[in-house]
């Protein structure tokens, strides 16, 4: 690692206009669980670092009229344990509750997490689940970007230079709604998600499914929404086997690739074992 | 963590040990060797090849040579045919003609800061001009397969000459053979053979601290190494011969070592630090990253392992030939035994009589990382064929695994595959040990709480490991404040060994351990000695220091009886005694009369001189129980119990760490670890992909113990390399057992047990 320039601005202006010129090397850092490691790699050789620990405003959770709104330098474990989220967005909670080891989650930020795009995070499913938005602020004002379309491919949104995520706006989950999320991890305990699933149903009194949605992670080279799974189950009463020919359809959305947490066919192959599961756990059907 | 009672509650070593250097650790005192480096040290970075295999045709370094900061940069072309190596010099400080690995060093720099050395180090040009790989053991000896070293005829062997190969691309080659030479025509007139091959990956140590060096020229010219190396006497051999230099030129100082299991027997960087020290007239340190511990340090051996077992009418054996054949990597130089072989082979099977055993080791060159030794080197991969296999035969034969163990398990008499003739092998009990604890546990079919997919089985291993031995010295002295110094040449590298020394001396001078204190020196001022490493410091170490604090002992007496003019026959914690037990003198009285000088013994222990004498062995038998989910291949460890012969534990604390931390090390070869490649290119290039298990991935071990007498003092036995290498066997016949799925490939990843369960598919009726 060699020397970086660092800065700590304590608004929001200077700190667009830091980061605004991509041939400058500025890079932001927040909780910097994310930049450290790869700093350390040398995949990333900053010329300037960006703190943003003092910029205002960007710490709180909040919900203002029924929105969920997280600051981007909220960590993983404020969210994990806010009464707030647990209570109204239990699936987000439990996600975050996912991330890393304790210490990753009191140091890494949600906004940090979003920003980062490792398509192998816990939070972007949830959120992507959720219907969440973003909230960020540019050298030329502020835009609101549906999370579904920010993420671009490994380590890539759609923020330009000069901008910063402010804050996540998270929809209220309507009421009946079953939520959950699972990791899987098939070697240690510690470590990435070989794939995880983040799941939404909405059934009504005779158990139709009115609302279905799936989040994927770690099957390609983003965190993705699975809508034909959710389809197909809309307006149906599950059964195994329906939720198997739903689940089905996630092989078309991903695109995972063959690394240390197992090849592209594994990866496929465990995808779908675990819509299955998770569409089985919010649907009361005892799947294999 | 461990439950079960250590072996003796009485006696010296009841109370549970205080390491020697815990509060040092525990407070920051100790200080490891990226801390110790001189205040004036250059840092040393390097060039490595990012091909397998290449020519070097140019290394341009104009441009790094005046950069800021730099003071010397070196290629191959300054040190040619320096090469370095524990046993065979084969790996060369710096690439002069060609690279071998993707890692292979080229040239190195050596500037005021890291950062300079690194920046610098990137500015160097080098063209190279690729040569097809060999990237498997198969390639290696395949007709018309191009040598990888083709001036092997020149390198330089530490120790005699070099045993001849029979192949340019074998490191290493040995045949063992027990009775009958011919063992085919054995396996013809068995009444079934059984043939089955494995294939296990490569592993890192994971020590948690990298390797390190920091080296300079004394006004003497006397070079001064701090190394991370546990073998300092080895190493100034090793660097004596590599450089030129009488060894008594060279003062190798091991510190305190942040973990070892392996994998700092060899060093990598005090070479290159060495010559650029020589080029700058400055100390020059270097302090590896775990990027390059990962790709270009010294993991353990991959194997393809093929065995083949002769059963008679009545099951039992009669006849094994296994043909064991290693990827050794780019270099020969990690392996520190005479052969170049990993030893572990030689006892595998051995817990069991078979009268006829060929065992046939090869150890190729690839265009790899070069293969070292780690705990339990060459074992972890037998212990797996070999009872995996075991496992196998008896399925086939339709015996229960245990059953068909005990048939054939060793006895009085009995001898290993090198023949040696095994100590009270106890091999048996611990079998009965395993079948008691099985009988009082709920059935595995009981534990029908497992819902879906999951499946529970178990699944026994049992294993066997010679102790190796060697000479040690330690010195040993009374000083007038009382204190007893006991001096070594051997660094602790966290398994104990220091304060292993401290309670044997004190338990034989009968004097509170509080009172005794073990120094560390160099090579400099330290009696000569083998290192730490095969498990023998606990044998042959206490040995030492046991002669040595009996010598001192009548030293003592032989002073007691001077100072208070009286007979003295003994010495204890209340004082020197007379013939009737009486206390003649208090201890601190007396050794306060030898005001500035102090009494000072050596004592040795040469295991050569028991050489004929039956070997001592430890005996480990596991019984896993695993869940496993057939549609992801997960397994979870639920249960798992050890039984295995200990001798006298002098550091109770410290051995079951040991037994502990060797069973996590087990679960790491069986489930998680293993390096990942790509046309020669280690792929998982830090500890987030590469993945040690942690301790939500290792359950409670329980335990029982037998005690035997070992061969170190007090009837003390190894325990570092006693609990590693059968927990993959038992969690692979678990796994079979479970879901009826053989996986003959190691780490068994959920992948390859979901491929082996799609190849073959559990009977309807079994679920």
């Amino acid at each position: 690692m060699s020397a970086v320039r660092y800065a700590e601005p304590t608004e929001l202006a200077e700190a667009t206009a830091l980061i605004a010129d991509p041939e400058s090397g500025a890079h932001l850092v927040a909780g910097g669980t994310a930049l450290v490691p790869l700093l350390k790699l040398g995949y990333v050789q900053p010329a300037l670092l960006v703190g943003m620990r003092r910029l205002p405003g960007l710490r709180g959770i909040e919900v203002r009229d029924g929105v969920l709104v997280i600051g981007s330098l909220a960590t993983h474990a404020e969210v994990s344990d806010s009464a707030l989220v647990r209570a109204g967005w239990p699936l987000l909670a439990s996600a975050c509750a996912a991330v890393g080891t304790i210490r990753i989650r009191n140091q890494g930020t949600l906004g940090g997490n979003v920003v980062h795009a490792d398509p192998n995070q816990d939070p972007p499913p949830a959120l992507l689940v959720l219907g969440a938005s973003a909230r960020i602020a540019g050298t030329g004002g502020e835009r609101v970007v549906p999370l579904r379309d920010l993420f671009v491919d490994i380590f890539e949104t759609v923020l330009e230079p000069g901008e910063i995520l402010l804050e996540l706006r998270v929809p209220p989950v309507p009421v009946g709604c079953r939520t959950a999320y699972h990791k899987f991890l098939p070697r240690s305990q510690d470590d990435y998600a070989t794939v995880s699933v983040a799941g939404l149903v909405h059934m009504d009194g005779d158990r139709r499914v009115t609302d279905a949605r799936v989040g994927v992670a770690g099957a390609g080279t983003r965190p993705i929404l699975a809508p034909a799974v959710g389809a197909a189950l809309v307006g149906e009463v599950p059964t195994a086997r329906g939720i198997a020919a739903a689940a089905a359809a996630v092989d078309d959305v991903i695109d995972p690739i063959s690394d240390a947490r197992g090849s592209a066919a594994y990866k496929r192959a465990m995808a779908r074992v675990w819509v299955e599961r998770t569409l089985g756990e919010l649907c009361d059907v005892a799947i294999a | 963590m461990t439950i079960g009672t250590p072996a003796r509650t009485t006696g010296p070593f009841a109370e549970p040990e205080v390491r020697v250097d815990g509060r040092l650790k525990v407070t920051g005192e100790a200080r490891f060797l990226a801390d110790r480096v001189p205040a004036d040290t250059l840092w040393m970075a390097s060039v490595r090849s990012p091909y397998p295999h290449a020519r070097v045709l140019h290394v341009a370094t104009d441009a790094a040579r005046v950069m800021p900061g730099v003071r010397a940069v070196l290629t191959g072309a300054d040190l040619p045919d320096v090469r370095f190596g524990r046993r065979l010099q084969d790996w060369p400080i710096l690439a002069f003609d060609r690279v071998r690995f993707v890692g292979d060093r080229v040239a190195a720099v050596a500037a005021d800061t890291p950062a300079q050395a690194a920046a610098a180090a990137a500015a160097i040009a080098i063209d190279y001009e690729e040569l097809p790989p060999i990237l498997s053991i198969d390639a290696a000896t395949a007709p018309g397969a191009a040598r990888i070293h083709p001036d092997a005829r020149a390198y330089r062997y530490l120790g005699g000459d070099r045993p001849p190969v029979p192949h340019p691309n074998v490191q290493g080659h040995t045949l063992t053979v027990k009775g009958t030479a011919d063992i085919e025509a054995v396996l013809a007139r068995a009444d079934r053979v059984f043939e089955h091959r494995f294939t296990t990956g490569r592993q890192h140590q994971g020590h948690l601290e990298p390797h390190g060096a920091s080296v300079w020229f004394g006004p003497d010219g006397v070079v001064h190494v701090l190394t991370t190396n546990k073998a300092p006497f080895s190493l100034r051999a090793q660097l004596a011969t590599s450089f030129g230099l009488p060894p008594d030129r060279i003062e190798v100082d091991s510190g305190y070592i942040g973990g070892d299991f392996g994998g700092k027997g060899l060093s990598l960087d005090e070479g290159v630090c060495l010559a650029l020290a020589r080029a700058t007239g400055r100390p020059v340190s270097s302090v590896m990253t775990y990027a390059d511990e990962l790709q270009a340090a010294n993991p353990r051996h991959g194997a393809v392992i093929t065995l083949r077992s002769g059963v008679d009418a009545s099951g039992r054996l009669v006849a094994h030939a296994a043909d064991y054949r290693f990827d050794g990597g780019a270099y020969a130089a990690g392996k520190p035994m005479p052969a170049l072989t990993p030893p572990g082979p030689l006892t595998s099977l051995s817990a069991y009589e078979i009268p006829d055993v060929t065992i046939e080791v090869t150890v190729v060159y690839t265009n790899t990382v070069p293969a070292g030794h780690m705990r339990c080197p060459g074992e972890v991969q037998a212990a797996f064929a070999g009872e995996s296999h075991i496992d196998l035969m008896a399925s086939e034969l339709g015996l229960d695994p245990i059953a068909f163990r005990r048939l054939n398990i060793a006895g009085a008499g009995t001898t290993d595959a090198a023949g040696r003739a095994i100590k009270d092998p106890r091999a048996a009990e611990l079998l009965d040990l395993v079948a008691r604890d099985r009988a009082a546990r709920p059935p595995v079919e009981a534990a029908g709480a497992i819902s879906g997919t999951w499946r529970r089985g178990r699944g026994v291993s049992l294993t066997a490991r010679h102790m190796e031995g060697g000479r040690m010295a330690v010195r040993m002295r009374a000083h007038a404040d009382g204190t007893i110094e006991v001096v070594t040449g051997i660094p602790d590298q966290g398994g104990g060994a220091h304060t292993m020394m401290a309670r044997v001396a004190a338990a034989i001078l009968g004097l509170p351990v509080e009172r005794v204190r073990v120094t560390r020196r160099t090579t400099a001022t330290a009696t000569a000695d083998l290192g730490v490493g095969a498990s023998r410091v606990t044998y042959i170490g206490s040995q030492a220091t046991a002669a040595a604090a009996a010598a001192l002992a009548e030293r003592l007496m032989e002073l007691a009886e001077g100072v208070a003019r009286t007979p003295v026959a003994s010495l204890g914690a209340a004082g020197f005694a007379g013939p009737e037990g009486t206390i003649a003198a208090g201890y601190d009285e007396i050794v306060a009369s030898l005001g500035d000088r102090s009494i000072e013994v050596e004592g040795t222990y040469d295991s050569e001189t028991h050489r004929d004498e039956p070997q001592d062995f430890n005996f480990a038998a596991y019984d896993i129980e695993v869940e496993v989910d057939e549609r992801t291949g997960v397994v979870r460890v639920v249960d798992a119990f050890l039984a295995a012969d200990v001798g006298t534990i002098i550091n109770p604390v410290s051995h079951r760490g040991q037994v502990d931390g060797g069973f996590a090390f087990g679960i790491g070869a069986a489930l998680l670890e293993e390096l990942g490649f790509d046309e020669g290119r280690v792929t998982t290039v830090h500890l987030g992909d590469y993945k040690l298990p942690t301790t939500l991935d290792v359950p409670v071990l329980r335990t029982a113990y037998l005690e035997t007498e070992g061969p170190g003092a007090f009837g003390a036995k190894m325990a570092g390399e006693l609990s590693v290498s059968g927990v993959a066997p038992a969690i692979a016949n678990a796994v079979a057992d479970a879901v009826g799925a053989r996986v003959t490939n190691l780490p068994l990843s959920p992948e390859r047990i979901l491929d082996a369960l799609t190849a073959a598919p559990r009977p309807a009726a079994g679920g």
